[in-house]
């Protein structure tokens, strides 16, 4: 694997066959590779989005069409304190989560290479990944319990007569707290395929980096970082639309609070509005969730245009 | 080898498929159940022939749906079983653990709805009213103006939507019940300022208190509103009407920190933010308990004995007395939060059903299972198998006034109130908080109609 490093391109040219290059312009042909596509497109992407664009301006009372409002529901989303908290903290979690997952995954790839028993400890950090969210987040609320009989890590403080610290209960930490359990969950997922991509990279290169007299820190900011950079930017865009879409962590550990101090948009969107009977405020906030989503999925579009794909 | 296995195999896969089929046509939906009767019910007669006092056909099934799993099913399961040996027609349950309302709505909107629905919370009993997902009483075919006689004045009043009666209450619990250890708190402290100097004497941190689950704090703050208040003020709080920034509110939740503080609260506010209403219930009647006292409804007392501690004796380890009195206009009233029954179809047996559930038999068969109060007049106090439960129907027989839970009354689009009031313990501002949540209940109320 290693050893044919060659990027795919984007677009493979068609080998021979002369002949399938003239049938791919018939329309025939055309409707039948692209049509299931496009009925599948239609009815479980296009025609969802409109329905839900055509709600959030919509009372929706019952779920059905039932008066339109223009853009009230946006406004009184505005004016709801708990909503702006939300994608405040969605930000936090962006920022932190999508940081910290990188950097430790990248950390772990690299020492983990130079390891013999580097199978080993790449199970170790990918098993959390085998864990659904919601059960994660149930051994984590264990593990933050205040009292020190229950909780691991008041247990771990009680033993260096520190605490116990209310790691949910405090709502300047809360959210950290919980964002570290998300960390803990991706960097194994994080590794694994930075693990891949720095396999990738040529071994010639490093050698005769090596060769040339460069020490193991400049190779790896020089040579190792630029040659992961799309790998890496592939992977923020997969944890930004991860963050966008989190819910399971904050509904399982403490239901947003302390106060809505652990809320986010899709939490919102699910406690304040959907499981409130308000589907126009709910499809509302789907809509802003999807506008924010828009200029992510263009710039990595863009990206995996402009390069190829390691 | 090969052979007789292979048929072994295709006998044991031809079974697995029966058994599917077999097991995916018995939950099948209620709807046709008139027309269907079972075999298994062993009715050789057919679906023509009418049960004894119903008049409905023998067989005949229905679905109810709940949130009660655990002992609170198995105790609902009696009152089903009577309602089958009586009428002959079976009703089965189907339990919603949680977000109930959010599956019901769907279930509604998908066009499958069960037949009956037992909901707690009365916005969403509005709301499902108001999109005609539930029928009214009456629709049934049932006089409700007989009905109201069944029940204490102004029981059914929490059912009524725009003056018409769309749920009943067929179960409750009072919340103004102050639970303590006996064995700690050797007399029962009467008004606020005995409660304190009690707090005070106990030492340490000796209140317990599950904040996590934030409506433990929207029971704590309605007791103190009503007995500073009166029942009319309350009512009227909860209602379009209410008016959270005219100081009264603020009032409640000022005295309510007198208590719910980091010097009396069991690991400090921020601790009882960290802990699950379960969880401090184990903190004064659990095996390590190390606090005294712990508010919250009548149903402390069957978790505690149920779930918590089985060790536990009534009443030498676990009592209650009657939340303090704050020498306002509603001392002497209780507060309960009850669950109330509503029709979505109106299938052969609903009627039937529904009426049964307002007869003293369902609320004594049920009361005798401990789990519940039962709001029909008729059910006597010798129904209750325990003296906290006993107890507890006794109180609300006796308040001054009985109002009904105040933030299950809200509409279902306001604020979170639990969540405003654990920024409320954690020292903000209750003044700016209240204008918030005010704004909020407001637009929540005009969104709902």
């Amino acid at each position: 694997m290693t050893a044919n490093p060659q990027p795919i391109q984007a677009t493979p040219a068609p080998r021979g066959g002369g002949k399938l290059a003239v049938e791919r312009d018939k329309p025939a042909t055309l409707l039948l590779f692209l049509g299931p596509a496009v009925v599948l497109l239609l009815v479980f992407l296009v025609y969802p989005v409109i329905y839900t664009l055509r709600m959030s301006v919509d009372r929706g009372l019952g779920g059905n069409f039932s008066r339109f409002v223009g853009l009230d529901n946006y406004a009184s989303l505005l004016r709801t304190p708990s909503f702006v908290h939300s994608i405040e903290n969605n930000v936090l979690w962006i920022i932190f989560y999508v940081t910290f997952v990188i950097i430790l995954g990248l950390i772990i790839a690299v020492i983990a290479m130079r390891v013999s028993y580097e199978a080993i400890i790449k199970a170790i950090v990918f098993l959390p990944m085998a864990i659904a969210a919601t059960a994660l987040g149930v051994i984590w609320a264990f593990v933050y319990a205040y009292d020190s009989n229950i909780g691991l890590l008041n247990a771990l403080l009680a033993a260096i007569n520190v605490g116990p610290i209310a790691w949910l209960g405090d709502s300047s930490i809360a959210n950290s707290a919980l964002i570290a359990v998300g960390v803990w969950g991706s960097t194994g997922f994080a590794t694994v395929i930075l693990s891949a991509a720095l396999k990738g990279i040529p071994t010639e290169i490093i050698e005769a980096a090596r060769t040339d007299g460069a020490n193991e820190f400049q190779i790896f900011w020089r040579i190792i970082l630029p040659m992961v950079s799309l790998p890496i930017s592939v992977l923020a865009v997969t944890l930004i639309v991860n963050v966008i879409k989190l819910f399971d962590i904050p509904y399982v550990m403490t239901n947003g609070g302390p106060g809505d101090s652990t809320r986010v948009i899709a939490f919102e969107l699910y406690k304040q509005d959907l499981s409130a009977g308000q589907y126009g405020k709910a499809a509302a906030v789907a809509v802003v969730m999807l506008v924010i989503l828009i200029p992510v999925m263009i710039f990595n579009i863009r990206r995996f245009r402009s390069e190829a794909v390691v | 080898m090969a052979g007789p296995r292979r048929v072994l195999t295709l006998i044991a896969g031809a079974a697995l498929f029966v058994s599917a089929c077999g097991g995916a046509a018995s939950p099948s939906p209620s709807s046709g159940g008139a027309a269907s009767a079972p075999a298994s019910a062993g009715e050789s007669t057919g679906a023509s022939a009418p049960a004894a006092s119903s008049g409905v056909p023998a067989g005949t099934k229905i679905t109810v749906t709940s949130l009660w799993g655990g002992s609170e099913q198995e105790a609902f399961q009696k009152v089903l079983d009577a309602f089958k040996a009586k009428t002959g027609i079976e009703a089965t349950y189907q339990a919603q653990r949680t977000d109930y309302a959010t599956v019901l709505q769907n279930k509604i909107q998908g066009g499958n709805p069960p037949d009956v629905a037992i909901m707690p919370g009365l916005g969403f009993l509005r709301q499902f009213a108001a999109s005609g997902g539930i029928k009214k009483i009456s629709d049934l075919g049932i006089d409700t103006t007989a009905l109201e006689s069944n029940y204490p004045p102004g029981l059914l009043d929490p059912g009524k939507v725009n003056g018409e009666l769309y749920g009943l209450m067929v179960k409750f619990n009072s919340k103004s019940t102050f639970w303590y250890a006996p064995s700690k708190v050797s007399t029962p402290p009467k008004t606020w300022d005995d409660l304190k100097s009690t707090l005070d004497s106990l030492g340490g941190q000796p209140l317990a208190v599950g904040a996590k689950d934030s409506w433990t704090l929207t029971d704590w703050f309605e007791e103190i509103y009503l007995r500073q208040n009166g029942a009319d003020a309350y009512k009227k709080l909860f209602s379009k009407d209410g008016d959270w920034t005219d100081g009264t509110a603020a009032k409640a939740i000022q005295t309510m920190l007198e208590v719910v503080n980091d010097k009396y609260v069991t690991g400090g506010i921020k601790g009882a933010l960290n802990t699950a209403f379960t969880d401090a219930i184990g903190q004064i009647y659990g095996k390590n308990a190390k606090s005294s006292l712990f508010y919250e409804g009548g149903f402390v007392g069957g978790i505690a004995t149920g779930q918590i501690n089985k060790d536990l004796k009534i009443p030498s380890d676990i009592d209650w007395f009657d939340f303090p009195s704050l020498g306002g206009a509603g001392d002497g009233a209780a507060e309960i939060g009850g669950d109330e029954i509503a029709a979505l179809t109106t299938n052969p047996g609903v009627k039937e059903f529904i009426q049964f559930m307002t007869d003293p038999e369902s609320g004594t068969t049920w009361a005798k299972t401990g789990a519940i109060i039962s709001p029909i007049k008729a059910v006597g106090q010798d129904a209750y198998p325990n003296d906290l439960a006993k107890k507890e129907a006794a109180q609300v027989a006796g308040a001054s006034a009985v109002v009904y839970d105040g933030s299950d009354t809200l509409p279902a689009g306001a604020p979170d109130m639990g969540a405003m009031l654990q920024k409320a313990i954690q020292g903000q501002d209750p003044t700016g908080l209240l204008k918030d949540f005010n704004d909020g209940v407001k637009s929540a109320w005009e969104s709902e109609s």
